[in-house]
């Protein structure tokens, strides 16, 4: 379990494909690997799916961090949607960085359906990440 | 078999071996409306290539990709969705511990005993808990980990076995402690299950029983069972598998260690005495294993491949295999070695071989070197399944000389027991691409012979696999109705609800809006729960459903089916996973875990709130098939559709049917290829549902999958009447699908005098001189064969697969010609691969010499005092130049794709391979298919190929077709993309990303501001992926069950959590 100093509890939206991704989240209940219970799933048909719109939606609704797992880079079931969900990743970190909520908050992994322990960790990972940079600036202002 | 409501006879096939192959047969033949018994030794499906991470030579797993089915998820260890458990192909009967034991009968009534061996545990009772497995005290080693991992004698051979239930095995080292028997939450594990058997009535049998791997451990000189750094290819892919034991990392078993110096030994049990053939596969596996290597360790790694002849045969795999050596540093070092040496110290590997040559030392040398390696893979080769033996006894079916399924060269899936089929290893070693194309031919077949009852069973596809249609009420209508949402939380017995407070999740639902109804369910997808769900559908009223359990890929199929037995719409379901996503993975923080499972259930009840029906469209298929080419492939493939009861059109370019078979006189096995075309010509000419159209070609086509429109161009006669000279008439064919066979040609080429000297000729011009002029041929006496000549049309080389066995078959009738002559073969890579190995023996056997050359090095042909001279070096032999003086050249020419292919691709839309061959959906899992459903690939047209190749791709591409043509009514589109045309502005963005050339611009309908042309997206070939949606700047594409308003919408559910900690500040409310 990560550390709980700054007594931080950050809320995070996963988006995943349908395959590789959602079936690495199953592989690791499976294996009854423990992450932190701080990210919550929003399942699409491919990561390909993603749009710039929804990554900001997700932090205009208070999520301290957002993130992605797709289907390792060629093994996509849409052959590339995983590509195109990188490079909108990309696009929405700019846009983050320029209204200063900051790229950090936002990220995409690659996993394939076995690999459990690689989505654990990319929980605890996320979590960790954005427990330091503490909560979403928009929260305070919609309060 | 019993007629069935509609007056068909109902079919049933049986299918031995759950592998690749058997599934891929099995989902084919359940399509058409047969039924089919998958039966399987083991405790579950997916045979070798489940264990399989990474294939070559895309290094995908690309099991997912087996189907065109789509929005299931991962399918792995099966190629469709069909064999999900709760989604089960209601055609398809999966048989797992179950072996043939009996076999009577003959075709079209076979009679087949089968032992079913007990697994001991209840799989629609088994709920995945594990809690059997934890409790039991034998540990034992993992079959599906190589033995390199432990599972216990309760176990699941995979995280994602099919049947997705544990095992108990009752084996030696099981002493009936009972434990698992007491702590099952389900009472789903009997140990006194006992074995039974069953007896079941089929029509036709296919084999698909695989092969076995050779064990090395009898070799004793290569140490393996005793040094722990030697392994088996398998054991390597499962270390560098994802799902492997390590998830993908390559480590040393004796020290954990990551080896930087790995060396693969190929033709371990193949092309020695006791194997001489080739297996097929381990070329472009170790080749696969090497890029691995450097991609997962690191590209410092060492990776050296001991090789004779490197044979990679295939699309795409001449490319890779150089790849590997110019990107990745694979090297590549030409010997067999004899034995391993160990370091006992270190646990290194010691390998000698002789020297590599040595510019310095001109003379030919024998001296060894001996180099150390921290791994070492032993490339071993395929055997004869385990069974074989005992099995054809029992089916009364030939095996060859290597204990491989006997078939004939023209029939190549039919064994020599009419009715029962071949598919996959057990025929000849082959890897998953062409064991693919078997298994759909083999389909095919079954199909052909069984036409009476093709329909027998029809599962339409409206909602795949919701079962019979005939059980289902009618839709009730809820437009127009404000949600009613009910929210059922299922505790799966304790497993969720030992974390998880189902409890509160209940009570935490019934407070949100539009919810009118939740509860809890102990187990949702046992009867009680569904039934619970059931009569609380009927009870509230509800007309959308919430169900937080477990996986919606493993269950989703399963309550869809419950909803829509209820009136509502399958797409009324919302699943959300508070098992595999919560439950299991918090359970040290049981209220943070209760706590997510609130917000996803907020989530879901949001999600469901905004889900509107989708239906998909039913249209009639055309009864036609029409096949462009007329060679071997084409004709194959029109008469198993047509025997099968459906119309053909056959369309050839040429002025006679027979392609490349017309040049082709005789084979290296012996058979007559002429007395084939004679064959095939008359039962096309003869056959009253094929159309036949010489000198026609396709000019024009519209529609999609089902209903195509075709616009075939025929050429008059210009001897006669009729029209005018060259007068071209148009043809229009409706048809269901479509299948090239448009086939290759020899390539051409100046180089090696080509063209310019009458002594340098093609191995096809020479197999017309053997044939017809062989005086002409017995009166030489020195013959060189050049091989590997590159196309002037092409401009870099790829293997052509057949060229090597043509040059076999010719060297040996030189040398039965005059046994005088001087036959020598220049060189790379000998590639006679299976059975062929055979021929390559012969050739030497009979005196024909083999000199290799590199391509830095090719020969050099010239002419001099009126002789033609050959230069040569051989590396193997210090890179000493020959010099020869034939007095006949013959050139191995490549195969190239026929004329016009380019265009032909652009007229359909399909893509082409960089050798500018076809490329299908899949270069594995689905070589006979394109993204484009409804057009199949087949013969040269894909790659160059054996006429027992192509005849089997023929096969398998009508099958294809035929899972097409039988489906009355064909259901298209569902959850697809699609365009709102006034909002279109025609800038091409979705033309541009998506990942199968699907949408395309219309102009006959008005965009945005009524202006012309919009894009518009094929609902029978879009894939539903959505990535044209994100990207659209319009947001004139919506995909449908993920429309904006219903994930942007007034809903919040992206961001912040709202359920407070612990439930404190929840409001109570009733269910």
């Amino acid at each position: 379990m990560a550390d709980r100093d700054n007594g931080f509890e950050p809320e995070l939206t996963l988006f995943t494909c349908n395959y590789c991704a959602y079936m690495a989240g199953d592989t690791a209940g499976a294996l009854r690997l423990q992450y932190p219970a701080n990210v919550k799933l929003v399942r699409l048909p491919c990561t390909g799916k993603i749009d710039v719109r929804y990554l900001l939606a997700a932090f205009e609704q208070g999520a301290d961090g957002v993130y992605l797992i797709a289907c390792p880079i060629g093994t996509c079931h849409h052959v590339r949607g995983n590509e195109r969900a990188r490079a909108r990743v990309e696009f929405a970190k700019k846009i983050l960085d320029q209204i200063g909520l900051g790229s950090e908050r936002l990220e995409i992994f690659f996993a394939s359906g076995g690999q459990g322990a690689t989505y654990a960790m990319k929980a605890a990972e996320m979590t960790e990440r954005v427990r330091q940079l503490g909560p979403n600036p928009l929260r305070k202002m919609a309060a | 078999m019993s007629p069935n409501g509609n007056g068909r006879e109902v079919g049933a096939v049986l299918v031995i071996g759950g592998g690749v192959a058997g599934m891929r047969a099995a989902a084919d033949l359940a399509e058409t409306g047969l039924k089919v018994y998958l039966v399987e030794s083991t405790a579950g499906l997916g045979g070798r290539v489940a264990q399989l991470g990474f294939m070559f030579p895309t290094h995908d797993c690309v099991l997912c990709r087996g189907s065109a089915d789509h929005g299931y998820g991962c399918t792995r260890p099966s190629i469709s969705p069909a064999f999900i458990d709760r989604n089960r192909h209601p055609n398809i009967n999966v048989m797992t511990l179950t072996e043939v034991i009996d076999f009577q009968g003959q075709a079209g009534d076979f009679s087949v005993t089968l032992r079913r061996n007990p697994r001991h545990v209840d799989v629609d009772r088994c709920i995945n808990c594990r809690l059997c497995s934890v409790v039991c005290p034998v540990k034992l080693p993992s079959e599906f980990q190589m033995g390199m991992a432990f599972r216990k004698a309760a176990y699941k051979a995979a995280p994602r076995a099919i049947p997705d239930a544990y095992v108990v095995e009752r084996g030696p080292y099981c002493d009936d402690c009972g434990k698992c028997v007491s702590v099952c939450p389900t009472g789903a594990i009997d140990l006194d299950e006992q074995p039974w058997t069953e007896e079941i009535k089929v029509g036709a049998v296919i084999l698909a029983v695989g092969y076995k791997v050779f064990d090395p451990t009898p070799l004793e000189e290569f140490g393996y069972g005793r040094y722990p750094n030697v392994v088996t290819p398998m054991q390597y892919e499962r270390l560098a598998s994802r799902s492997g034991p390590t998830e993908g990392i390559v480590a040393r078993l004796s020290d954990g260690k990551l080896p930087k110096k790995i060396a693969w030994l190929q033709c371990i049990g193949s092309r020695d005495q006791e194997h001489p053939y080739c297996s097929s596969i381990c070329c472009m596996f170790a080749t696969k294993e090497a890029m691995l290597a450097k991609q997962r360790i690191g590209e410092e790694v060492d990776c050296r491949i001991f090789v004779m002849d490197e044979r990679a045969f295939n699309k795409e795999y001449t490319k890779y295999y150089q790849r590997a050596q110019q990107t990745h540093g694979v090297k590549y070092t030409r010997c067999r070695v004899s034995a391993i040496r160990e370091d006992p110290d270190t646990n290194d590997l010691i390998l000698r071989y002789p020297a590599p040559p040595d510019p310095e030392k001109p003379e030919v040398s024998t001296e060894l070197v001996e180099e150390r390696f921290e791994m070492v893979v032993l490339a071993t080769g395929v055997e004869p399944p385990a069974r074989s033996a005992e099995l054809a006894r029992m089916l009364g079916i030939d095996l060859n000389e290597y204990g491989f399924c006997e078939t004939d060269k023209f029939q190549p899936l039919q064994t020599s027991q009419p009715g029962v089929y071949v598919a996959g290893a057990f025929q000849s070693p082959k890897e998953i691409a062409e064991t693919v194309f078997d298994a759909a031919g083999a389909a095919g077949e079954v199909m052909r012979i069984y036409h009476d009852a093709l329909g027998g069973s029809p599962v339409p596809r409206e909602y795949p696999f919701l079962g019979q249609v005939d059980d289902l009420p009618p839709e009730r209508d809820v437009a127009g109705e404000p949600p009613r949402v009910g929210v059922f939380a299922c505790g799966c017995g304790p497993v969720i609800s030992h974390v998880v407070d189902v409890n509160q999740v209940a009570t935490y639902a019934g407070s949100l809006p539009g919810v009118v109804h939740s509860a809890t369910i102990p187990f949702a997808c046992f009867p009680e729960g569904v039934a619970q769900i059931e009569s609380a559908i009927a009870e509230h009223g509800l007309n959308r459903v919430v169900l937080a359990a477990c996986s919606h890929r493993t269950h989703e199929s399963l309550f869809q089916r419950t909803v829509r037995k209820c009136g509502l719409n399958p797409y009324l379901l919302e699943m959300t996973n508070i098992r595999e996503h919560c439950a299991w993975v918090h359970d040290w923080e049981p209220a943070a875990a209760t706590r997510k499972a609130k917000e996803l259930v907020r989530m879901a009840v949001l999600r469901a709130s905004g889900m509107t029906p989708i239906r998909r469209t039913p249209i009639r298929p055309f009864q036609r098939a029409l096949i462009l080419g007329g060679g071997v492939s084409g004709m194959t493939a029109a008469l198993t559709i047509a025997d099968a009861g459906y119309d053909v059109t056959l369309v050839e370019r040429s002025d006679a049917l027979g392609g490349n078979l017309r040049h082709i006189y005789y084979l290296a096995e012996g058979m007559s290829p002429q007395r084939l075309l004679r064959d095939l010509i008359n039962r096309i000419l003869g056959h009253h549902r094929i159309d036949v159209l010489t000198r026609s070609e396709l000019t024009g086509l519209s529609g999609s999958l089902g209903q195509f429109r075709s616009q075939i161009e025929t050429r008059a006669h210009s001897a006669r009447g009729g029209g005018g000279e060259g007068e071209a008439s148009t043809t229009e064919v409706e048809c269901g699908a479509i299948i090239i066979a448009t086939g290759g040609r020899e390539g051409s080429t100046r180089s090696y005098l080509c063209g310019q000297d009458e002594r340098v000729v093609t191995q096809l011009e020479l197999e017309d001189w053997i044939a017809h002029q062989p005086e002409k041929v017995a009166g030489l006496e020195h013959l060189v064969m050049i091989q590997c000549v590159e196309a002037d049309e092409v401009g870099y080389f790829y293997c052509s697969r057949t060229c090597c066995t043509s040059t076999m078959k010719n060297a040996i009738r030189a040398k039965m010609l005059n046994p005088d002559c001087q036959v020598t073969v220049l060189y790379k890579d000998i590639i006679t691969y299976g059975f062929r190995e055979q021929y390559y023996t012969e050739a030497r056997r009979r005196g024909v010499l083999f000199v290799r050359y590199t391509d830095e090095r090719p020969p050099l042909v010239e002419e001099a005092d009126g002789r033609l001279r050959v230069k040569v070096s051989d590396p193997g032999l210090n890179d000493r130049p020959y010099l020869l003086s034939p007095d006949l050249i013959s050139l191995s020419m490549p195969i190239v794709p026929s004329d016009r292919t380019a265009a032909l691709a652009k007229l359909l839309k399909l893509p082409l391979s960089d050798e500018g061959f076809f490329l299908e959906a899949d270069l594995k899992m689905r070589p006979m298919d394109f993204v484009s459903e409804g057009i199949y690939l087949c013969g040269m047209a894909h790659y160059p190929r054996f006429i027992e190749e192509s005849i089997a791709s023929a096969q398998a591409a009508a099958g294809r077709a035929l899972t097409i043509l039988s489906q009355d009514p064909l259901y298209i589109g569902g959850v697809i993309a699609e365009v709102e045309p006034l909002k279109c502005v025609g800038c091409l963005t979705c033309v541009r990303t998506c990942p199968f050339q699907i949408p395309e611009l219309v102009y006959d309908r008005p965009g945005v501001g009524e202006l012309g042309g919009h894009a518009w997206i094929d609902p029978g070939r879009c894939q539903g992926c959505g990535t044209c949606t994100g990207e659209c700047p319009a947001a004139a594409i919506e995909l449908v069950n993920y429309r904006d308003e219903q994930v942007l919408g007034e809903a919040s559910w992206l961001g912040a959590w709202l359920p407070g900690d612990e439930g404190e500040r929840q409001p109570e409310a009733a269910g």
